[in-house]
Formats: C-alpha cells, structure tokens, sequence
C-alpha cells in the first residue's frame, strides 16, 4: 500500500527538483536560526550563538546532498549523470568516438542487413493457419539440383491423396503466372497472378478482410475464370480501401474477372519474392502442372510422411501410359511453412547463409577492434580513474561508467547501423531483382526487407552484447584500480602482463579473422572471375541480344521468314555488324524447351535433351565451331524435317558413328505427343545452356522457319562494342519487320551477368568484406603499437640511452609487430583453410586450387601489416633519449 | 528503492525517534524535533542536527509523515511534519520489533551470565 504512495512523491521530486531544493534551503535557513536564537537565549554572545548553531546543524553543502540522495530516483540520478559524462568524455576525443561508431555501424548495420533478407526470404513463416505442419511436394530427376520442382499431373494427385494415412490434407496450390492487368481508373500494370484450385484458400486457413473467397464451387472441369480475389495490400494501394470493391472487373492477360473478395492482410501467396495480387480459380487439364501442398495429420513427422508418401508416387508414375523417363522421379517433401520453394530460395539459401557467416565474422573483427580501441584509451584515462578512486567512488561506480560510455557507443553504433542496414537491404533486393528469374518483375521491397520483430530482436541483441563485451574490458582495468599505486603507474610504464597480452591477443585474434574474411573473399571472386572467363562453347564478346514482340505482329512463319531475310540484308548494311539470327531462347536466357531424342528405330535408347529453335546463321553469328555438316539454310524451308546436334547429343545417339545423314526421333518432355523424325545435318561443338556451372547438355537444335511459332530472340555478332550498333540495329528492325516491336535489348555479357547474380553478389559483398576485415586488422595493429611505442617512450630512451641506435629501436617495433602478425596467421591459416573447404562444399565449381586464397591473403595482410607498422616504428626512432629520460 | 544507508542501526533508531516525537508532541517543525530529541536522551545523542532531514525526506517518502508550511511560535515561516496514519501503524510495529530484540538480547546476556 505504501508503493503506489511511494512512487507518487519520488516522480514529484523528480520533476520538482528545484523546488525541493529551495524548501530545503528555507528549512534549514530557519532552522539555523531558531538554533542561534536559542543559544543566545542560553546566554552565548552573537558570535558564539552562531559559530555553535553551525557546528550543531552541521555541513548544509552534505545534508543537501544527503537529502537529495533520499529523494526521488537515485539511481536514475546517477545514471543520468553517467549518461552526461560519458557524453563529455566521448566529444572530447572525436577522432576515437567517430571511429567506433563507424566501426560498430559497419560490424551491426551489415549483419542486420542480412538477417533482413536471410529472414525475409528463408526464415519467415507465412501468415497461414499452421505453417508447422505445412508441406509441399516436389518431384525430382535424377541430376538436377535438389530439391526439385512442384509439378504433379492430377492421376499422381488422385493417387496420392486416396492412399495416403499420414496427411489431414492434400491440395493443388496455386501456379505463378506474371501478366499484365487492367481496371477502370488503374494504370496498367503487370503483376504476379495464381491460378488456384478450389480448396486452396480454405486448406491454408486464410482468411478475408472483404467478401469471400473462391471456394470448391468456383472449380469446374473446363470452367473458364470468371471471378478473381484480391490481396489486401493491392486493394489498399490500387483501390484505396474502395468498400465497394465486391463486383468491380478487372481483366487479368485477355480474361475480363470480377472481383469477389479480398484476402487478409499480409497474404501474399507462398512465395515472399513473387508476391502474388491476384488469384482466380482454374482447373487442371492433363500433364504435370499440379503443384501439391499438403497437411501432416498431428503427430506424424515429415520423414513418416517421406516414406509413405515415395511408395505412392512410385505406384502414380509406374502408370502403363507414362514414358520411361518420367519413371525415374522420384518425390521429395519440404517444409513450406516459410514458403514455397523456388528458384530464387534455391540459389541464395546457400550464399546467404554463407554471406551470414562472414558477416558474423565481420562483427566479432569490429568488437575486437573495438575493445582494443577501448583498453588502450581505459589506460589513458588509468589517471582520471584513480583521482575518482581516491575521491570515493566505488568500484560499482567506476565499472557502471565505463559500462555506461561503451553502451552509449553501442547504442550509437546500433542506430547508424540500423540506418545504414535498411538501405543496403534495399540495395541488396534491388541486385537481386537484376537477375534472371525476376528480369521486369517489379519486386516488392517491403516484403522482403520490413524488419519484423525478428530481426529488430536480434540487433538489439548484438548490440547489447557488443556494448557489454568491448565495455568489460576497460571496466575491468577500471574494477582493478588500486589507488595510489595507479597514480604513480599511470605516468610510467603502468601495465601488468596480463594487460599487455590481452591486448596484443586482441590483435593476433583479429588478424586471424580477417585472414579467414580475406581468403574466404579471395576464393569467391576467383570463382566469380572464373564463371567470367570460362568457355561456354560460343563466343560472348561483342554479341548484341533483342527480344522481340512477336505475340501481336500477325505474321505467319512465312511471311515472317521473309522479313528476315529483308532484315538480314539491311543489317548486313549496318557498319559494325557482321551476321544476325533467329532463335527461340539465347544459350543463358533460362530454361527453353526440352525433349527427349532417340536414334530412329532405338526408342528404348531416348535421352533427354535441350532443344532450341534457330534460324539459318546462328552457330555462325555465336561463334559455335560447326564440326561437321551445315546449318540451316532457306533451302530447309518446306522441306523435309531436318535437325542439327551438338556433340554431346551425336556421342549418346551415335556413339562414335558419322551422324550426318542419320535420323533421329524427338518426343515430346511429357512423352504424351507423338514423335517425328528429323535427318541430322550437322554437328556442333558443345555449348553451355541456361547454368554456367553446369555442363553443356545435349542439344538438338531445329530449324526455326519449319516451325509453327515465332521466334523472338534476335542475335546480333558485333564488330565493334555491341551497344553502340544498338541504336541502329533498332532503327533496321522497327522499319523492317513492323509491326514487331523490341521488348529489350542487352549484349550476351549482360545476360550472363543477369544469371550469376548470386555468385556475382557474393563475391563482392565476400571481397568488400574481406578487404574491410584486412583494414580494421590494420587499424587494430596500428592502434596498439601508436599505443606501446607512446607508453614505453621512457623505456626506449632508456634502451638509446645505453646505445641501441635508431634503427635498432625500429627493428624492435617491427618485431613486435611482425611477431602478432605471424602469430596471427598461424592461427588464422587452418581456419582459413576450413572455411575454404566448407565454401566449397556448399557450391559447386569453386576452383579446387583452394590454398592460393589463404596464401595470397596471408601475404596481403604482411604488406599491411608492415603499412601500419610503418608510422609508429617512426615515431619510436624519433625518441629523444634525453626528453623521454625527463619524463619521470 | 532506497540507497545503501551510511549507518543502519543510526538510521531506523532515528526513523524510530521522529515518529515518536510526533507522536507526542502533534505536528513539529525540524528545529522543534530535533530539540526534543535531544531533551529525551538528555543530549546523549549527540547528532548533528542537520542529519535529521534527510530522514525527514525518507518519512515523507514512505508516506509515514506529512508536511505543510505554517507559521512558527516567533511568527517565523517554517515547514510542518505530522504524522500520518500509515505512520501511526509503522510507529506502532517499528516499537514492538524493537521492544522484542530488546528482550532476546536481555535474554540472552542474563543466560551467558548464568552460564
């Protein structure tokens, strides 16, 4: 009953302290006084009355502050005074308070940045009822990366979801599809879209904010989409929380839909990289388009499900129709609570976890730096501790300031950091949406870079614990502070050993992180420049890449081959440009078409393949040595069915046989339509297709011109640098082939670029950080021997004094030096070594001449090292013997 | 909530004696108390008058005293404690504790003596 009382008057103290202060001032003034008033009325003189009043009321300056101890928040008092301080004490040197926040900054704003998009992309779960026990299921070939992907025909669903004992539910998910939408009062735009079945919603648990969504009802066999749901934030951006949305159309591609619901908020599909606005019911005709989510029934554990659910898929592909390729899958099941798997999770789990890891690295180097930086000043101010040591102050209180200061540093270092980190995830998924998978997409940033709780909870955390570990060193010291004895140490020498190798530990220990950072950056942008430089099979250099629009143009294949023949003359005409041609898909666009191919008359011998389109020209204009053979010419056009294969195809069809002349047959990658033969005419060299770490596929390449289809991609072999042609190649093609328009153009190093983002990023983010690693180190090592060489000036003078010349007493900084920089690396080199190792573990195609990073890191950090030895082995040699003797 | 006191048996014994004396004597000024301490233990307590505001200021934070200004004998301007009735039971419970330690340590010497 007395707290609330209690607590009431301390917070009036608080914000009435200068009212205290008076009252107090007037009590004791009066009662100064009646004392006087009283002795003089016991018979003193004045004098004495009032001499005897002060001795009994006693010191005003100590009861005051007496008082004030008592009143109010003392605590909070002392810290604020802490606080006030440590500020004063932090502008007094700026150079070291500038160089510790940005230290911190770098070391928490980088790991905040990518937990952003490690939790965004990975670790997130989805805002469904039970994302635990949410899985999907993915089929997968045998040497395609793992895990696979999510397509299922509906007898393989029908199968599995009759036979199964360990889901509650088994339902079709939604496909992803990126077409353009239209509205009344809406602009334009081309957005993610799915196509659901009837069960989706309601399976998943989500729920609306407005109307209702599609349901079993909506799903018919052959029904075509005539209604749509919206997702909350596309009503709230597009339609303004428009109440009257319920009825409104919207035409998704060609299909006019009304809008019948909205969904809950922050439902963006399953799939935080291709967040989804719109979802329309449509039903699944025949191949192996389904992709399957599933429930796991309580108590039923995802390696239960594995098992049961393989031998039900082995029954649905083991099906009398199906082709003997597809008999070879095999199926997987994910978790999916945290989405769905895709291609983008796919290809960065792995370099964001290993990006994390450096960046971890990365802070440990900046704490240890910083706490370096931190001792070497807690001695400098070995002075001032100990004049407060003798004034009275507790340890406690000694230990709470320095506490105090290195979290305010922290704290500081955290804001900036925070600040910095928001804008480089940005950046971060603004490279990431450069790549291939989403070119033109436009990626939602606040999905994946809006710090949740998560990932506010873990900075804080790291700062906090940033704060406290490079604070507890100097408030150590500070714990330790013997009075007197520190007066007199703080002038001389004035370190115990064990100080002295703390600090130089901290040094050794840095050295060993960065060597680690500088090897593991090394490695990557090796790869990296080895993914730039590797043979593809086709020559990259000075080849300009146009997509066109053919959807619109009305031309038939004819009419079409026509104009491109037009276009081929007048390009020819263009100064700079040496030949152009036609395909379905460039080499690294993404996947095209595949199939399967058997010498004729050996079906049981069908192999996949990659199949692409061309037009007459194009091993030519790619540079692709043409082995034996021709290519396609305008004679081909109306003619019999003919086919030209790389050398990898020739050896599975042939073997070591001459295939020109041979027949092959093609089927299609379902294995549902029919096979037609084609006369091999030539072969090519092999090339890469679609992944540059993989190797180049076999390949059948069919003439384009005896297709039905268009093709859209127009290559362009460049004499001079691709771009610079570009404007008029652009200007030849709208007059020639109108009313086809481009859709982009880019050289073939661009595109490649586009599909290595990954690697690209992570070899620079691994390089930047390596290099910054090697700087902080540096910095590390240069602080402490300023510091050494500054606090041993007596020593030095004495070691002059007694006849070491100058250059011996740099020989003996640079010893020093050389010594935790080799003992840094010693211990720094078989880490480095595993690090390497790991890395390449977890991708493949790193060079397996893994030692040479750590060897050219170890070098690099010598030669820095030598770099920051350089000025204080200076200072050392400048030392007057006789000022440094006069300094006792 | 309260800080590490310089001297605890000081401190309660002095907590002790300013609610008695307000008990006694109604609603005191900080000189009044102070005199009348110093009456009662016939100056044995010598202490410095002035270390009595602090535990003026810990009272009144607890809530087991009041305090107002008002007007002195010598018309002099002077602040007013008295005692609350929270302070009332805290006097009443502050002298039985202490009356019982009094007993277990007569007790206890009376024994050693025996003994």
């Amino acid at each position: 009953m007395q707290w609330p009382n209690a607590i009431r008057y301390r917070l009036r103290a608080l914000l009435a302290k200068k009212r205290f202060d008076l009252r107090l001032d007037e009590e004791l003034l009066t009662h100064y006084e009646m004392l006087v008033e009283q002795n003089i009325g016991r018979g003193a003189t004045a004098e004495e009355a009032r001499r005897l009043a002060r001795l009994e009321l006693g010191g005003s300056q100590q009861i005051k502050e007496s008082a004030r101890e008592q009143r109010g928040f003392p605590i909070l008092d002392s810290i604020a005074l802490d606080v006030r301080y440590g500020a004063r004490m932090l502008c007094k040197s700026p150079g070291f308070t500038f160089v510790a926040i940005l230290t911190l900054a770098l070391g928490i704003g980088a790991n905040t940045a990518m937990f952003t998009m490690l939790n965004g992309l990975l670790l997130r779960t989805i805002p469904v009822r039970d994302p635990g026990n949410l899985v999907e299921l993915l089929h997968h070939y045998p040497g395609e990366p793992e895990p696979g992907f999510n397509g299922f025909s509906l007898d393989a669903y029908r199968i599995m979801r009759d036979g199964n004992h360990v889901f509650s539910d088994l339902f079709i998910g939604s496909t992803m599809n990126f077409v353009p939408v239209r509205a009344e009062k809406l602009q334009p735009q081309t957005l993610f879209v799915g196509g659901v079945g009837g069960t989706f919603f309601q399976s998943l648990g989500v729920g609306s904010a407005a109307g209702r969504l599609i349901g079993p009802d909506d799903v018919h066999v052959g029904y075509h989409a005539a209604v749509a749901v919206i997702g909350w934030s596309f009503w709230k951006s597009r339609f303004n929380l428009d109440s009257e949305i319920i009825g409104k159309q919207i035409v998704v591609g060609d299909d006019p839909l009304t809008i019948i619901g909205v969904t809950q908020r922050g439902f963006y599909g399953l799939s935080d990289e291709a967040p989804q606005d719109i979802w329309f019911p449509v039903s699944l005709g025949p191949g192996w388009g389904a992709s399957l989510l599933a429930r796991l029934k309580p108590g039923v554990s995802i390696e239960q499900a594995r098992a049961e659910m393989s031998g039900l898929f082995q029954e649905a592909v083991n099906q009398p129709d199906v082709g003997p390729f597809i008999r070879q899958m095999q199926l997987r099941i994910e978790p999916a609570g945290n989405g769905v798997t895709t291609p983008l999770t796919q290809m960065l789990s792995t370099p964001l976890k290993i990006l994390m890891a450096t960046v971890g690295l990365l802070l440990l180097l900046a704490c240890a730096n910083l706490a370096g930086l931190m001792l070497a000043r807690g001695v400098s101010r070995g002075n001032e501790m100990a004049v407060r040591a003798c004034l009275g102050a507790a340890r406690a209180r000694l230990l709470r300031q320095t506490l105090t200061e290195s979290l305010m540093l922290s704290l500081a270092g955290c804001a900036v950091g925070v600040f910095f980190s928001y804008f480089a995830a940005r950046a971060l998924v603004r490279v990431f949406a450069s790549g291939r998978f989403i070119v033109g997409a436009p990626v939602r940033f606040e999905v994946l870079t809006t710090p949740d709780a998560h990932v506010l909870l873990f900075t804080a955390a790291i700062a906090l614990l940033t704060g406290l570990v490079c604070g507890a060193a100097p408030a150590l010291r500070a714990f330790r502070t013997i009075p007197s004895s520190s007066l007199q140490q703080a002038s001389r020498i004035g370190e115990s050993r064990v100080q002295r190798l703390f600090a130089r530990g901290l040094v050794v220990s840095q050295v060993a992180v960065s060597l680690v950072l500088l090897s593991v950056g090394g490695l990557f942008v090796g790869y990296l420049s080895n993914l730039r430089s590797m043979d593809t099979g086709f020559r990259r250099d000075r080849l300009l890449l146009v997509t066109l629009d053919t959807d619109k143009s009305g031309y038939d294949i004819a009419q079409f081959s026509q104009r491109f023949s037009a276009l081929s003359q007048q390009l020819g005409g263009v100064p700079g440009v040496r030949s152009a041609t036609l395909s379905d898909v460039t080499p690294m666009q993404g996947p095209g078409a595949s199939g399967f191919a058997a010498p004729e008359g050996h079906p049981d011998l069908q192999k996949e393949v990659s199949i692409n389109y061309v037009a007459p020209k194009y091993f030519e204009t790619y540079g692709t040595p043409l082995l034996a053979g021709r290519e396609f010419s305008e004679a081909d056009r109306g003619g019999l069915p003919v086919a030209i294969i790389n050398q990898a195809a020739a050896r599975e069809c042939f073997g070591s046989q001459n295939p020109i002349g041979q027949h092959i047959t093609l089927s299609h990658v379902t294995l549902q339509k029919g096979e037609t033969g084609f006369e091999v005419v030539g072969v090519v060299g092999d090339a890469k297709y679609n992944e540059l770490e993989q190797a180049a596929p076999s390949t059948v390449y069919r003439d384009v011109f005896q297709g039905t289809f268009l093709p859209d991609q127009l290559s362009v072999r460049t004499e001079t640098e691709p771009l610079a042609v570009a404007g008029q190649v652009r200007s030849v093609i709208a007059s020639a082939l109108s009313p086809v328009s481009i859709v982009r153009v880019e050289t073939m190093n661009e595109q490649i670029d586009s599909a290595i983002v990954p690697q690209r990023l992570v070899a620079a983010l691994s390089g930047w950080f390596g290099a910054l690693g090697a700087l902080l180190a540096a910095m590390g090592l240069y602080g402490l021997l300023a510091y050494t060489v500054s606090r041993r000036t007596h020593e030095i003078g004495i070691r002059m004094a007694l006849g070491a010349s100058r250059s011996d007493v740099m020989r003996w900084v640079l010893r020093d030096a050389l010594r935790m920089v080799a003992a840094g690396l010693l211990i720094g080199a078989p880490l480095a070594f595993w690090g390497n190792r790991l890395a390449g573990g977890l991708i493949q195609g790193i060079p397996s001449a893994r030692s040479l990073p750590v060897i050219f890191g170890a070098l690099a950090m010598l030669a820095i090292a030598l770099l920051a030895s350089y000025l204080p082995a200076r200072r050392a040699m400048r030392v007057d013997p006789c000022g440094a003797l006069r300094w006792e | 909530m309260i800080t590490a006191p310089k001297a605890e048996v000081l401190q309660g014994t002095l907590d002790l004696l300013v609610l008695k004396t307000l008990e006694t004597l109604g609603p005191q000024h900080g000189f009044g108390i102070a005199r009348r301490i110093q009456q009662v233990s016939s100056d044995a307590l010598q202490l410095n008058q002035g270390t009595l505001y602090p535990a003026l200021v810990r009272l009144e934070q607890q809530g087991w005293i009041r305090s107002k200004w008002g007007v002195s004998d010598n018309n002099r301007r002077a602040r007013y404690y008295s005692l609350t009735k929270a302070g009332q039971k805290q006097l009443a419970r502050e002298k039985e504790s202490w009356e019982r330690m009094a007993s277990i340590i007569t007790r206890m010497l009376a024994g050693a003596e025996r003994a």
